[in-house]
């Protein structure tokens, strides 16, 4: 085989192992993501809790403070799950293809639909008629 | 960022963020809506003058995927950023107004919009692969939730303004 050939192969190769660690990274990070969310909202972990009315930040969950306005959870759901997911994405790829291979592609889409029913339940104090 | 503030009152300023957020929402749910007509009802062939809707269907999806991600991640940080302003002077007054179920359908919003991120990965890569025919039904059907997601998160966003929104 030709030098030039055998550059072109191994970067083809490269190219190739490179997309599939890509695409097991985005798979998990994808069906992960509204997994990790969902659990951060209903057991109330964010990584940090911002208060606006004094642009002062938390770290983890805090309440609110009395006088000084509400406490907002939802950035720190939000960073949580997007590490949480990211770590996960990125422990995949060191799986071995035959591993990741039978990860269900169907799941990047059924895993988030699922998620919207107990997104719904975790919002039933504001369903009052 | 006070810099600006010598120019442009506290209410202009979030009001240009609110209606920047608003634009890019609008595009990011045309191309979303583009793209999912055409992967959920794919023009096959076409005798004669092409209607209205048989061109809205005909379009070329892989070339909005980039295009997706990009609003999507630019109209999360702007909404992101007016969420803090929103907790304050939007929210306390529909709580006490008794608008417990607009402000729910406010809350699944956010959490649709985070959600949303996580997918994106992986639909950028499904349509970067588009002729890939694996792909083609998770990348429908995840073309096709992600669509739905912003048409709830646009038009709740949209209910919420005339609630108390712009100008109140």
């Amino acid at each position: 085989m030709s030098t030039a050939a055998t550059k072109t192969s191994a970067s083809s190769t490269s190219s190739r192992a490179a997309s599939t660690a890509f695409r097991t990274f985005a798979t998990v990070f994808a069906i992960t993501t509204p997994i990790l969310y969902v659990i951060c909202e209903m057991a109330n972990w964010p990584l940090f809790t911002y208060h606006p009315g004094t642009n002062r930040i938390d770290f983890g969950w805090a309440p609110a403070v009395r006088d000084e306005g509400p406490a907002m959870h939802w950035y720190g759901w939000t960073a949580n799950t997007l590490i949480g997911a990211a770590l996960l994405g990125v422990a995949a790829t060191a799986l071995p293809d035959r591993v990741t291979s039978k990860i269900p592609l169907a799941l990047v889409w059924i895993v988030p639909l699922a998620a919207i029913p107990l997104l719904i339940y975790a919002l039933r104090f504001f369903w009052r008629w | 960022m006070d810099a600006l503030l010598d120019y442009v009152s506290v209410n202009t300023f979030w009001t240009i963020l609110l209606i920047v957020h608003g634009l890019l929402a609008v595009a990011l749910l045309g191309a979303l809506t583009h793209q999912a007509v055409s992967v959920l009802m794919p023009v096959r062939q076409v005798a004669g003058m092409p209607s209205f809707v048989t061109r809205f269907r005909a379009v070329h999806g892989a070339g909005y995927a980039s295009a997706v991600c990009f609003l999507w991640i630019a109209t999360f940080i702007f909404g992101a950023w007016i969420y803090s302003k929103y907790r304050i002077t939007i929210r306390i007054p529909i709580e006490q107004e008794g608008f417990w179920k607009t402000q729910g359908a406010f809350e699944m919003k956010e959490h649709l919009a985070s959600i949303g991120l996580g997918l994106l990965p992986i639909y950028w890569y499904f349509w970067r692969n588009a002729r890939n025919a694996d792909y083609d039904g998770p990348r429908k059907w995840l073309t096709a939730c992600l669509a739905a997601m912003g048409w709830y998160m646009f038009l709740v966003g949209h209910v919420v303004n005339n609630v108390r929104g712009f100008g109140s």
